[in-house]
């Protein structure tokens, strides 16, 4: 009794570090209530991030969205520009619904990369660095989860869903925390339209009682303690705050709760649409409202927004409903709950596509001048910023980095975009990395 | 102290960049402050001058020379400070400064030192007249820009330059320098176009406005700070050099006297907390003379908490381990590692050796006064080797057998069986397969894949010889196995310039993918050698949807003789050229492969890299580290062993058993883990065992043999799904067409790239532990470990010492044994729960998920 009336006293006054120092020290000092009380304790500690924004959702158009036929519509277009509801700005006719929003988000249409194929200009626009074999560099969802840290128990940087086929093996990398260490990689989650969707490792086989795990905890004390007396290593130390944290996860409702899509009703479950994107994005919604930083909604099979061949067809008949569909359904959603203000949508893929139509109707590889869309925690919706040339193939002005996004969002979330790492080959990153390897500045128009 | 690696060494220096590595162990027992004061009564045995003999060229030239003492304890120690110099004629020349002669007339002298009652003497020849050299801006100019750290990597020898301003790294490429000295203008990485306005950094007209006197002096801002005074001597030669007109000079080459190399002495010194230890820097001349250059060249120090370095080389002891103190000339570079010690040992224990490997560890460990570890017990040792050679555990039987043999002989007959075990060819099948990247991924049909794995599995089986794996590799082209690799490469890297890099990355352990785009910024590779190399690999054709590698370069009808391969700064066209600079005649274009093949498996990088590689498997860590970073900034911690495995490994034919069998029968590899007083904190001189994270797919394969249950694998849908037979294990799949959710988060090879880094701990491996089915439904499945010893009846005494066995290859302690019994008895109503309980720990804990 007096024990936990001293957690109490104790643990009223701790911050999020102390439990993590408290945390590493209970696995092996502490009941398993003992800490349970402890890490709600911790569960209920206000955001941390200076900024507005506390945590981000991308859109991840995987193949590259043509962007002459939907945010910047030029040239050849086989769409009609439409009004949206800021006055001046038009967009496809394929979005009537997103069109309602563009309040909500703003077009950048002067985004320029260099790489020109898929794995490539993945890692580029996920990174902010061109691939080179000489090292690795953390994606961006890692890098804002490191910078706002884990909060309530989630994984701070979680994708969804595990992609299909074996091309992912390519884009992984993509989604890696690199040296900044395993616990900001991306947690991937399963396909979550699946009626069997689990998070695997997250419930304990019913035959496992409470009193069980005690005994394992107590046990794993008995038999590593003569090893763990020879050799003391960080990475042991790791592991311990690991697995309190994972215990923490798997015994928490709250967490259970957050994978949990069935606690959505089947008519939000319905407007996101019953299928691998909706419903990944749906499940975005749901983890950074329950403490993710970073959330990648992909779902896109490879290939689907490479439109190499029957563009129009493709882009007007499924992709370009189903976006309009799902996205307005999200900034309704966010809107709705009051997360707009918290949480930075970013919708976009690898690269732009050629603005011209190429002899099998399709559109190829693009990344000279291209579009993508950013909203939400206090970025402003209702802008265009930056226009390319007259047939939408190079930048007409104001040339954008991916370094420039991400210091605009870095901005928005209270994170100095001017920061450097020193990657372990010694070189300095910049966690903005504009163009030619310089620090990308937030774009003035937008925060 | 001219070692293998030293000769080495020499030959590398045809690169033009040649190194030589110099370690100096600094090791001083005494308290700080006392180093050499109140020391020469304890026990001096003997005093010494270095150099001995020295030859010194023209009135003017110096030498300086350091008084060293024997002592007792095995150590040299730096006396110069403290000594007295004499020399025999006073007209001969005169002492400057702490053991520095400077020549006054030609003829012998003869220099005394004297300390503490001791003396030495050394002989100089102060010869003829020096040749006056004529000018160098590489050579002259290069020295202050080196010596005053102006082209190190931070400043402006960085990729970019500082501010606009670029310097070759070390004078790497003197014309470059020049030309944004004299010129101006500012280095592009791709073009060798000068960007921005072009304002020399020198001003003809009035010599002392020039930005490069105005800068360093800090007479207008610089950021990188004071590099000289106004007036200096190097202030002073960079001012008569603009009032010359600031010529380029002579090339540093067949007109002039260049530098072949140059050397530091001491190679090894110990030095103890506080103490100091002065290092020589002698520069080989291309005439054959040999020049003092202490003073004229940079000095680094790798960890400033262990040493600290002045810009004459003295060197202090400023904190206990171990470190290297990095000297940079002009196209030379050389590392003086030096360890600082507590205290000394005086009774050091005479040490057993069992081979070459123990001499020269033990050597090192005498000097640094660190005492290893008894040797492992059995069963430590048991554990340690069926993992390291076969990546499997032992069963409980083997165990018990193993501990009860009265034997002498037995660890030896050991490794006999387990090297020509299927187990060896499963394991170091997979190991090969990792670091030669056999994956389904790009191939994206079985067969190619397969004959890819054949190839490797074969070769191991057979043990076959390592040169020949790899000219077989490295000459492959076309569709069938190895040539598969290339195949599978291209489709997945696309371009020669990947192909070469991983190829010098896996057989050369070193990494030049920074030198395609730029200078290698902590090496020596240039952008040249990179470009020159990959010419080699410039012989692809496309052949239906993908892209081949063939060995021949050019048409056969072109006259040209065109590559097709550009060099992305100069862009002209690039040639087959080997790290030397030598270019392959084009009557060999016809087979560039072979001869690309040839030359590696000959060059001195192969077998270093190879033995350490698998040296790194064996202790956790390579004697370069990681493994295939070897890099003038990353030296050797035992260089000698370095050289004598390698000069090993060529004399036995490359032959892998051999090298294995050589590791694992030393005492060095039978230590155990258990560490004392003095090699507590040692974790690279291999005075103790340490622990190691098992790779996932050995922690998987342990997990299955530990609780008695085959993993069920299944085959990835792309490569046609279904499974394997059953009893199939981790090692034996590919990875990328087998699923396992437990080697995702065990972080395994996906084979993408050579490297093999050791396993992180992971959140998604806490809850795999807690929650996933490798730790909770193996453990109590029917059939398997814990449900026959329940069925067989045995008791909870016996059913924990069968679990010990066979997870951690050791019966429990007593103390361990007694607790758990009672824990037990406490949950005798919930028995068989509490036991799957004891199962999840063992295989749950640090023991058993690392190698020890």
């Amino acid at each position: 009794m007096k024990t936990s009336k001293c957690y109490h006293c104790e643990g009223a006054a701790r911050g999020r570090r102390d439990f993590l120092r408290v945390g590493a020290l209970s696995f092996l000092g502490l009941s398993l209530s003992e800490y349970l009380q402890l890490n709600s304790l911790a569960a209920s500690q206000a955001d941390a991030g200076a900024g507005k924004a506390q945590s981000c959702i991308l859109l991840w158009l995987e193949g590259g969205i043509s962007h002459v036929d939907s945010w910047d519509v030029k040239g050849d277009s086989g769409f009609k520009p439409i009004s949206t509801n800021v006055p001046g700005i038009q967009i496809s006719e394929m979005f009537p619904k997103i069109s309602r929003h563009m309040d909500k988000l703003s077009i950048i249409r002067s985004v320029t990369t260099k790489e020109r194929n898929h794995p490539q200009g993945t890692i580029e626009t996920l990174t902010g660095h061109r691939p080179t074999p000489a090292m690795r560099f953390p994606s961006f969802g890692s890098i804002v989860s490191k910078e706002l840290g884990a909060r309530k128990n989630m994984p701070p940087c979680v994708a969804v869903p595990t992609p299909v086929d074996g091309d992912f093996f390519s884009y992984e990398e993509a989604f890696r925390a690199s040296f900044l260490g395993a616990e900001y990689d991306a947690m991937i989650l399963p396909d979550p339209s699946r009626p069997d969707f689990r998070v695997p490792d997250l419930r304990l086989p019913k035959s496992i009682s409470s009193d069980a795990i005690e005994d394992r905890r107590s046990l794993l004390k008995i038999v590593d303690r003569n090893f763990r007396r020879r050799e003391e290593l960080a990475d042991f130390k790791k592991m311990d705050t690991f697995q309190d944290q994972a215990l923490q996860m798997i015994l928490s409702p709250h967490v259970r709760n957050a994978f949990d899509l069935t606690q959505e009703s089947e008519q939000t479950r319905d407007r996101y649409g019953r299928h691998r994107v909706g419903q990944s994005l749906l499940l975005a919604r749901r983890l950074v409202e329950a403490g993710c930083r970073f959330v990648t909604a992909a779902g896109y099979k490879q290939g689907q927004w490479d439109t190499h061949q029957q563009n129009n067809k493709t882009l007007g008949e499924t992709l370009g409903p189903l976006l309009d569909q799902i996205l307005s359904t999200l900034l309704e959603d966010l809107d709705q709950r009051g997360l707009l203000e918290s949480t930075v949508v970013i919708v976009t893929g690898e690269f732009g596509r050629t603005p011209q139509i190429n002899p099998a109707g399709g559109r190829d590889h693009w990344p000279d001048c291209w579009s993508l869309l950013v909203g939400g925690g206090g970025i402003q919706g209702g802008q265009v910023v930056g226009a390319s040339d007259e047939g939408g193939a190079y930048v007409g002005e104001r040339p954008v980095s991916i370094g420039d996004l991400y210091a605009t969002i870095y901005k928005a979330m209270g994170i100095d975009w001017t920061k450097t790492y020193m990657a372990p080959v010694g070189r300095p990153i910049y966690i903005a990395n504009g163009f030619e390897d310089t620090p990308g500045s937030p774009i003035t128009e937008l925060i | 102290m001219m070692t293998k690696w030293a000769m080495i060494e020499k030959r590398r220096k045809i690169l033009g960049v040649g190194f030589a590595v110099v370690l100096i162990l600094v090791l001083m027992p005494l308290p700080a402050g006392s180093a050499a004061k109140g020391r020469p009564g304890d026990g001096l045995l003997s005093i010494h001058l270095v150099p001995q003999d020295v030859t010194l060229w023209g009135v003017g030239a110096s030498q300086r020379f350091l008084v060293l003492g024997k002592y007792p304890d095995g150590l040299e120690r730096d006396l110069s400070g403290e000594s007295q110099f004499l020399i025999s004629d006073p007209d001969q020349g005169k002492i400057v400064s702490t053991g520095k002669f400077v020549a006054g007339r030609t003829g012998p002298v003869i220099l005394t030192a004297r300390f503490e009652g001791q003396q030495a003497k050394a002989r100089i020849e102060v010869a003829g007249r020096a040749r006056k050299q004529p000018f160098s801006f590489a050579r002259d100019i290069g020295q202050i820009l080196t010596k005053r750290g102006c082209n190190t990597s931070g400043c402006h020898g960085s990729i970019k330059g500082q501010e606009g301003f670029k310097l070759s790294s070390n004078v790497l490429n003197p014309r470059e320098d020049y030309r944004w000295i004299v010129e101006g203008g500012t280095y592009q990485v791709l073009s060798v176009e000068a960007k921005g306005p072009k304002i020399p950094r020198i001003d003809l007209e009035n010599p002392e406005e020039s930005l490069l006197l105005l800068k360093p002096t800090m007479s207008v801002d610089h950021e990188g700070s004071k590099r000289f005074e106004v007036d200096s001597p190097d202030y002073r030669r960079i001012l008569d050099w603009i009032r010359k007109g600031a010529p380029y000079g002579d090339e540093v080459g067949p007109q002039g006297v260049s530098v072949q190399g140059i050397e530091v002495f001491p190679l090894e010194s110990v030095v103890s907390l506080g103490g100091t230890q002065q290092l020589l820097v002698t520069a080989h001349l291309s005439n054959g003379h040999r020049e003092d250059i202490t003073e004229q060249v940079h000095y680094v120090s790798n960890d400033p908490k262990v040493l600290e370095v002045n810009e004459s080389g003295l060197v202090r002891a400023a904190g206990s381990g171990e470190t290297a103190i990095l000297i940079r000339a002009p196209g030379h570079t050389v590392s003086a590692s030096v360890g600082v010690i507590k205290e000394s040992v005086v009774d050091y224990p005479k040490l057993q050796s069992q081979n070459f490997i123990d001499e020269l560890v033990h050597a090192k460990l005498r000097r640094l006064k660190i005492i290893p570890s008894e040797l492992s017990g059995d069963e430590e040792f048991l554990r340690r080797v069926c993992l390291d050679l076969t990546g499997t555990l032992p069963p409980p039987d083997r165990v018990r057998e193993f501990v009860r043999s009265r034997n002498p002989g037995k660890r030896d007959e050991l490794i006999e069986i387990l090297l020509d075990s299927p187990q060896y060819v499963d394991y170091w099948g997979f190991w090969f397969s990792d670091l030669l990247r056999v994956t389904f991924t790009v191939a994206g049909s079985a067969h190619p894949t397969k004959a890819y794995e054949d190839w490797v599995i074969n070769s191991i089986a057979a043990n076959k010889p390592y040169d020949k794996i790899a000219r077989e590799r490295i000459a492959a082209q076309g569709y069938a196995a190895p040539k598969w690799f290339n195949h599978i490469a291209l489709g997945s890297l696309a371009t020669p310039e990947k192909i070469m890099a991983e190829n010098v990355q896996v057989f050369f352990g070193r990494r030049l993918d920074c030198a395609e785009c730029h200078e290698h910024p902590y090496d020596q590779w240039s952008q040249n050698q990179f470009w020159g190399l990959t010419a080699f690999y410039a012989g692809l054709k496309s052949l239906k949807d993908t892209v081949v590698v063939t060995d021949i370069l050019g048409g056969g009808d072109d006259p040209m003789r065109q590559t097709g391969l550009i060099h992305p700064r100069t862009k002209q066209q690039v040639v087959p050229t080997f790290l030397d600079g030598t270019v392959l005649p084009e009557e060999k274009w016809l087979a560039p492969l072979t001869g690309l093949a040839t030359w590696m498996t000959s060059h001195p990088y192969f077998s270093e890299a190879a033995v350490n590689r698998i040296w790194s498997n064996f202790f956790g860590r390579g004697i370069v580290d990681p493994a295939d970073d070897f890099r003038i900034t990353n030296p050797p911690t035992h260089p000698g062993l370095l050289a004598a495995l390698a000069k090993d490994f060529e004399g036995h034919g490359y032959d892998v058993k051999h090298l294995m069998r050589t590791i694992v029968q030393s005492r060095t590899y039978q230590r155990s883990g258990i560490s004392n007083a003095t090699n507590k904190e040692d974790r690279i001189n291999y005075s103790r065992s340490l622990s190691r994270p098992l790779q996932a797919a050995v922690l998987l394969d342990a997990i299955s043999s530990a609780t008695g249950v085959e993993e069920d694998f299944d085959y990835h849908e792309w490569a046609g799904g279904g499974s394997p037979p059953s009893g199939i294990r981790a090692m034996q799949m590919i990875p990328d067409i087998c699923l396992s959710q437990f080697m995702d988060v065990y972080g395994r090879s996906m084979r993408k790239r050579p490297e093999s880094g050791n396993p992180a701990p992971t959140l998604g491996q806490a809850l795999h532990m807690w929650a996933g089915p490798t730790y909770t439904s193996k453990i109590s499945k029917q059939g398997g470990r814990l449900q026959r010893l329940l069925e067989r009846g045995d008791s909870a005494h016996q059913i924990i010492e069968e679990f010990y066995l066979a997870a951690l290859t050791r019966s429990p302690t007593s103390e361990e044994r007694a607790e758990l019994l009672e824990f037990l008895r406490q949950r005798d109503s919930r028995q068989q729960e509490t036991l799957e309980a004891l199962v999840w720990a063992l295989i749950s804990s640090r023991e058993f998920s690392c190698n020890h």
